[in-house]
C-alpha cells in the first residue's frame, strides 16, 4: 500500500504522473506553469478526509501508551546527493530548479535602435564569500520589421502545407516527449531519471526564454496580417526565439549527450542518431512556422539558444567548457529559411563558431573554458549519473 | 441584372478559339483600373499555335512588331526552328496583346489555331538562356530510360538513386521553379546528374540527406512562391507515380535504368481541364524527347524509352484527333523522330478516373434536357464542350439550336453556326457566361459548341464577374437526328488538386433519370440496359488518352477482380468518315486497389524511406510503365501489340473482363 503515491516513482505514472510537471500539459498555455500549481496537489492523498480519520482511529488503536525512548535516531546527513533517491519527483524538481536558476540572470537594452537580451551566466564563485562573476552567454538582437515583413512571405508558403502536419502541430504544442522518444529508447519505466533530467532543464530553460522574449517584444506573424489565421492559438508571448525550438533543440542535444555518454556503440559509433534528433527538432520548430505562429527566424535564434543551454547545463553536470553564441537577427537575409545545419553539427556534437547570409554575420560561437574555481552541481551531476546509466549496455559483469 | 446578348452567324468574335478568347477577357476591362489593365497586359501565357507552312524563324520575323511579347523556348533548337511544315504545333509564350492578334481567323501570322495555356509566373521565365548541352549519356547496353512528365518529383528520392550520393535522374526539368540565371532553359530550372549528384553531396550529414534543404537548395520546394510544391508534403502524385515506374532499391546501385524528367508547373496542374496543360505538355515531350536521344549504349545504340503521364481529362472530341492525341501522335506516332533515329519510345497514359463522375451526356435525340449543376464557392470558371457529329466543311447540316437558362431565369441560345455567340453580361457590362460556336477543323471536322461559366464566388478584392450558382439548364434541339450521328458533351474537370488550392467544385449533370445504383445499393459501373438517360459513364475514357499510338491503361481492384468503378471506359466518338477510331477504350487493366476497403496500392512517399498510398488509374499506368522497361528492349511489334501479348503472358482474371470497353484485352499482373 502506498499512502503517498509521490513516493520513489511510484506516482510516475507515465507523465502526467508526474505530478506537479503533469502541469507540463499546460506547456502549451503556458498556464503550464500554472502547472506548478500541481504542487499543491502533492499534499492532496493526506487530505483526504477519510484517510485522515482512519489514521486518527488507527492510531488510537494501536498506539498504546508513549514510550520513553523508542529507539536512538542518528543525524541525517547534510547536503547529499544519497538524500535524493528518498525524495518525491516533485521535491527534486524544485531543488534542480534551486541548482540551475542562479546560475543565469539576463539584461537588456533597450535604449538602442536594436535591443538586445543578453543571457549571462555565473562563471565563477568564491563558495565562502558566495561573490560570483557573471559572462555573456546568449546575446539577441531581433531583426527589423522590415525583414519580418519579408519573412512573411515564407510564413504564407509554409501555411499551405497545413492539413499535411496538422497531426503533428497539435500533437506538439505540449513538450513532444512521444516524438522524442520515438528516436531515443524514452519511457517512464525504462528512464526515469532521463525524463526528469530533461524536464529539469525545460522548466530552467523556459524561465530564460521567456524572459529573453520579454525583452525583445517580438511580434507574431499574426500581427503582419489578418489573413493568416493560424491554425492553432497564438501564444501571447514574443515570437522571437521560439520556444518550441528553443525547448526542442535543448531535448535533442542533451539526449544526444546521454547516448554518448553511454559508450553504447549503436549510439556512439556514428552520429545517426543525434542527426536523426536534430532533424526531429528541426521539424517540430518548423512546424510552428506551417501553423502560422512563428516566423522562421525565430527558429533560427530559438536553436541558437536551445543548443547553447543544452551546452550550459551539460557543463553544470559535468564541468568543462561552455559556449557563448550571439545571434544578430539583423544580419539574417529575410529571404533565408531555417537551416539548423549552419549552427550546429550532431557529428561531433559541435556548435558552428559562425554563420552568414548575403546581409553579413548572423552567429557568433566561441567556446569558452571550465571556470577552475566554479564547482560543479553535485545535485545535478547525481541526475546526470542516473540518467546516463539507463542508457548504457547491460553487460554480463552485472548480471 | 443578367442579360444575353446574341450574335448570329459570323457577327460574333471571330477568332480561333472562344474559350481561350474568353479567359483572356475574364475581369473586364471596363472595371478595372488602367493600372490592372496594363499589369494584366504584362503577364506571360504559355499558348500552344499551329503554324501552317511556316518555320518558327519565319515566324518570329512575321510578328517582329509584338517581340517583346513573344518568348520562343530554347528547347526548340535551330533545326527546329528552321522546319517548315504543313501543321507545326509550337509551344510559347506570349502577352495578351500578341495572343489576342493570333487568335484571329485568318491571321496574316500563319497561326492556324491557337490553345491559350495558364498564366506563367515570370520569375520562372528566362530571357537569354544558354542553349542546353546535348552531350551524349553513355550507358550500358542493356539500359532502358524512363520518362515521366508529372508534377511534384522528389528526385532526391532513395527510390531514385544508386547511391547515398549518386542519383539515377539523368535529367530533370522543374518547370515551376525560378529560373537561374546561367540556366539552359527559358522556363523554370533544369538540374542534370552532376548537379544532382553535388546537392546531394552537400545536403548528406552523418549519411542521410537533409531532404528539406536539398529540395529548397535545388529550386523544387520555394516557401516564397505562390505554390508550394507537394514535394513538401507527406505525398506527391509525381514521386509516387515515378515509384511505381522507376522506383528501384538504392541497395541495388542499378546503373541501367536511369530517369529522365519534367515537373509541371503547379499552376497548370491546378487547372484540371486540361486546356492550360496543352502548350506546357508540348513544351514537356519536346524537352524530353531531346534529352531521350542522348542517350548511347556501349555498342552504338541508342536505348528505348518508356514515357509515363499519369494525367487526364474530359474535354475534348474523343475519337483521336484532340489536340492532346495530337500531341501524343506527333512525339510518339509513325512520323516522330523515334523512327528516324531508329530509337523506340513508348508512353502509357491512364484511362481516367471518370467513370461516375457524371460529366459526359451522348445524345441523338431530337430534344435533350440537362441539368447543369454549377456548384456555389467555386472559384474557378466552369466549362462545357458539346460536339457535333462529323461534318466536312460545307456539308448542309441542317442546324442544331443550343439554348441555355440561368439559375436566375435568363435564357440565351445560339445555332450551330460557326461564330455564333451570345454572352451573357451583368449591368456592369461584365460577360458572365458565353454560348459560343466554332469549327474544329482539320482531322477532327466537328462543329464544336461551347458553354463558358465564370466562377460563382470569389475573393478577390477587385471587382470580379461571378455566375449564379445552381442549375443552368441545357436544352439541345436536332431538327434531324436520325441522319446525323450523336452530340457528345462534356463538362471540364474542375477538381481541387491535392495540395493546391481547394477553391474548386466540379460542375456535374444532375439528370434525375440517371441511374446511380443497382438494386443491392451499389454502385453502377456500367450503363443501365435501356438507359433513358442522355448521361452516360461509357465515352468518359480520359481526353488525352483517345489516340492509336499510347498504351492506355485501365485499373483493377486486385481482391474484388474486378474493374474499379471509377476506370473510365470507351467508346470513342462516332466517326462517319476517316480517319478511323483508333481504340475502343483502354488496351489493358492494371492494379490500382487492394481491395474495396483498402483502396490503392504504396508507392512512395514524399521522403526517402517514406511510403504513400496511391489510387486510380495514374497508379496503374506506371506499373505498366515499369512492365514495358523490362520487356521494350526485346519486343519488335508496337507496343499496343505488347499489351495483348502481355497480357496473355500474365494475365490477371477479372470477372468483367469481356467489357472490352473498360477492360481492352483484360488485367495483367504487374507484381
Amino acid at each position: 500500500m502506498s499512502i503517498f503515491p509521490q513516493g520513489a516513482h511510484g506516482g510516475y505514472g507515465g507523465y502526467g504522473g508526474y505530478g506537479g510537471y503533469g502541469g507540463y500539459g499546460g506547456y502549451g498555455g503556458y498556464g503550464g506553469y500554472g502547472g506548478y500549481g500541481g504542487y499543491g496537489g502533492y499534499g492532496a492523498p493526506s487530505e483526504n478526509p477519510v484517510l485522515a480519520g482512519g489514521l486518527m482511529t488507527s492510531h488510537d488503536g494501536t498506539t498504546g501508551a508513549i514510550l520513553d525512548h523508542p529507539a536512538e535516531v542518528v543525524a541525517g546527513v547534510a547536503n547529499s546527493t544519497e538524500n535524493l533517491p528518498r525524495l518525491s519527483a516533485a521535491v527534486r524538481a524544485a531543488i534542480y530548479q534551486a541548482e540551475l536558476a542562479p546560475t543565469i540572470d539576463i539584461i537588456y537594452d533597450t535604449n538602442t535602435v536594436f535591443p538586445q537580451a543578453v543571457l549571462r551566466r555565473r562563471v565563477s564563485e568564491n563558495p565562502l564569500k558566495h561573490t560570483f562573476q557573471m559572462q555573456d552567454m546568449v546575446s539577441m538582437t531581433a531583426p527589423t520589421m522590415d525583414q519580418f515583413q519579408a519573412q512573411m512571405e515564407q510564413v504564407w508558403g509554409y501555411s499551405r502545407i497545413r492539413t499535411d502536419r496538422a497531426a503533428e502541430i497539435t500533437t506538439q504544442v505540449s513538450i513532444p516527449v512521444p516524438y522524442f522518444s520515438a528516436i531515443g529508447f524514452m519511457d517512464a519505466g525504462r528512464t526515469p531519471y532521463t525524463l526528469e533530467f530533461l524536464f529539469a532543464a525545460l522548466a530552467f530553460t523556459s524561465s530564460a526564454y521567456q524572459r529573453m522574449k520579454y525583452t525583445l517584444a517580438v511580434k507574431r506573424p499574426i500581427e503582419f496580417s489578418p489573413q493568416l489565421q493560424p491554425m492553432i492559438p497564438t501564444p501571447t508571448h514574443g515570437s522571437l526565439p521560439s520556444g518550441h525550438a528553443t525547448e526542442a533543440f535543448l531535448m535533442a542535444r542533451l539526449i544526444w549527450k546521454l547516448l554518448l555518454h553511454s559508450k553504447a556503440p549503436q549510439y556512439c559509433d556514428t552520429a545517426h542518431w543525434g542527426e536523426m534528433l536534430m532533424r526531429l527538432a528541426s521539424r517540430i520548430a518548423t512546424n510552428r512556422t506551417v501553423a502560422g505562429v512563428h516566423f522562421p527566424v525565430d527558429s533560427v535564434a530559438g536553436c541558437v539558444l536551445g543548443l547553447t543551454l543544452a551546452e550550459h547545463i551539460y557543463s553544470l553536470c559535468c564541468g568543462g567548457a561552455w559556449w557563448q553564441s550571439s545571434f544578430v537577427g539583423t544580419q539574417f537575409a529575410p529571404e533565408e529559411d531555417f537551416d539548423w545545419h549552419k549552427i550546429y553539427r550532431a557529428d561531433g556534437d559541435q556548435m558552428k563558431t559562425s554563420a552568414e547570409s548575403s546581409v553579413g554575420q548572423w552567429l557568433v560561437g566561441e567556446e569558452m573554458p571550465g571556470d577552475p574555481g566554479a564547482k560543479q552541481s553535485l545535485v545535478l551531476s547525481w541526475l546526470w549519473s542516473k540518467a546516463v546509466a539507463e542508457w548504457q549496455d547491460i553487460t554480463p559483469e552485472f548480471l | 441584372m443578367l442579360k444575353w446578348t446574341t450574335y448570329e452567324g459570323n457577327s460574333g468574335v471571330d477568332v480561333l478559339d472562344q474559350i481561350s478568347d474568353y479567359r483572356l477577357g475574364l475581369t473586364s476591362e471596363t472595371d478595372v483600373s488602367l493600372d490592372e489593365a496594363n499589369a494584366r497586359d504584362q503577364r506571360w501565357w504559355s499558348v500552344l499555335i499551329e503554324l501552317e507552312n511556316i518555320s518558327i524563324n519565319q515566324f518570329c520575323a512575321e510578328v517582329s512588331a509584338y517581340e517583346s511579347d513573344l518568348l520562343i523556348p530554347v528547347a526548340y533548337d535551330q533545326a527546329d526552328r528552321e522546319k517548315v511544315l504543313p501543321r507545326q504545333p509550337v509551344a510559347i509564350y506570349a502577352r495578351r496583346r500578341l495572343i489576342k492578334v493570333l487568335n484571329q481567323n485568318e491571321n496574316q501570322y500563319h497561326v492556324a489555331s491557337l490553345q491559350l495555356g495558364a498564366l506563367t509566373p515570370i520569375d520562372t521565365l528566362s530571357f537569354d538562356p544558354k542553349p542546353p548541352r546535348l552531350k551524349p549519356i553513355n550507358v550500358p547496353d542493356d539500359t532502358v530510360v524512363t520518362a515521366v512528365v508529372d508534377f511534384g518529383i522528389a528526385i532526391g528520392h532513395d527510390c531514385l538513386r544508386k547511391g547515398p550520393t549518386s542519383t539515377r535522374v539523368e535529367y530533370a526539368s522543374i518547370l515551376g521553379a525560378k529560373s537561374v540565371s546561367d540556366g539552359s532553359t527559358s522556363v523554370g530550372r533544369v538540374l542534370e546528374r552532376r548537379e544532382i549528384d553535388r546537392q546531394l553531396s552537400d545536403w548528406q550529414f552523418s549519411d542521410l540527406l537533409d531532404e528539406d534543404g536539398f529540395y529548397q537548395s535545388v529550386g523544387i520546394v520555394d516557401w516564397n512562391s505562390d505554390y508550394v510544391s507537394p514535394v513538401a508534403m507527406n505525398s506527391s502524385h509525381g514521386t509516387s507515380v515515378v515509384s511505381l515506374a522507376a522506383g528501384i532499391p538504392m541497395r541495388d546501385a542499378c546503373e541501367n535504368r536511369p530517369v529522365i524528367c519534367v515537373s509541371l508547373p503547379a499552376e497548370i496542374v491546378e487547372d484540371t481541364t486540361g486546356r492550360g496543360a496543352l502548350p506546357t505538355l508540348y513544351l514537356a515531350f519536346q524537352i524530353l524527347s531531346q534529352q531521350a536521344a542522348r542517350f548511347r549504349c556501349e555498342n552504338g545504340s541508342k536505348p528505348p524509352v518508356v514515357f509515363n503521364f499519369s494525367f487526364g481529362n474530359s474535354g475534348g472530341p474523343h475519337d483521336g484527333t484532340g489536340p492532346f492525341s495530337s500531341l501524343f501522335e506527333y512525339v510518339f506516332g509513325p512520323h516522330s523522330q523515334w523512327k528516324e533515329t531508329d530509337q523506340t519510345a513508348w508512353l502509357t497514359l491512364p484511362a481516367g478516373n471518370l467513370n461516375l463522375s457524371r460529366l459526359h451526356a451522348q445524345t441523338n435525340a431530337k430534344d435533350t434536357h440537362l441539368d447543369l449543376v454549377v456548384m456555389p464557392d467555386d472559384q474557378t470558371p466552369t466549362f462545357v464542350e458539346m460536339w457535333l457529329p462529323v461534318s466536312p466543311p460545307g456539308a448542309n447540316q441542317p442546324l442544331t439550336e443550343f439554348r441555355v437558362e440561368t439559375p436566375s431565369g435568363q435564357m440565351g441560345s445560339i445555332p450551330s453556326t460557326p461564330g455564333a455567340k451570345s454572352s451573357l453580361v451583368d449591368d456592369c457590362g461584365r460577360e458572365i457566361a458565353r454560348l459560343a460556336c466554332q469549327r474544329v477543323g482539320v482531322l477532327t471536322d466537328r462543329v464544336l459548341v461551347t458553354l463558358s461559366i465564370s466562377a460563382t464566388a470569389t475573393l478577390s478584392g477587385r471587382t470580379t464577374e461571378t455566375a449564379p450558382q445552381g442549375v443552368w439548364a441545357i436544352d439541345i434541339e436536332q431538327p434531324d437526328c436520325e441522319a446525323s450521328g450523336p452530340i457528345e458533351i462534356w463538362i471540364l474537370r474542375d477538381e481541387a488538386v491535392p495540395g493546391l488550392a481547394p477553391n474548386v467544385r466540379q460542375s456535374w449533370f444532375g439528370n434525375e433519370d440517371y441511374k446511380r445504383f443497382d438494386k443491392f445499393g451499389a454502385p453502377l459501373a456500367v450503363d443501365p440496359p435501356h438507359n433513358p438517360s442522355p448521361v452516360r459513364r461509357s465515352g468518359t475514357l480520359s481526353g488525352f488518352a483517345c489516340g492509336p499510338t499510347p498504351v492506355v491503361v485501365a485499373s483493377f481492384t486486385e481482391r474484388d477482380a474486378g474493374l474499379s468503378d471509377y476506370s473510365a471506359s470507351g467508346p470513342l466518338s462516332a466517326r462517319a468518315i476517316p480517319p478511323d477510331l483508333p481504340r475502343t477504350g483502354p488496351d489493358l487493366a492494371a492494379k490500382a486497389d487492394i481491395s474495396n476497403v483498402v483502396p490503392g496500392v504504396l508507392a512512395a512517399g514524399s521522403r526517402s524511406g517514406s511510403w504513400s498510398r496511391i489510387s486510380g488509374t495514374s497508379a496503374a499506368s506506371p506499373k505498366v510503365a515499369q512492365l514495358a522497361t523490362q520487356e521494350i528492349a526485346d519486343w519488335q511489334g508496337s507496343a499496343r501489340d505488347w499489351v495483348t501479348a502481355v497480357v496473355q503472358q500474365r494475365p490477371f482474371y477479372l470477372r468483367d473482363k469481356s467489357d472490352v470497353y473498360r477492360a481492352g484485352a483484360g488485367g495483367v499482373r504487374t507484381e
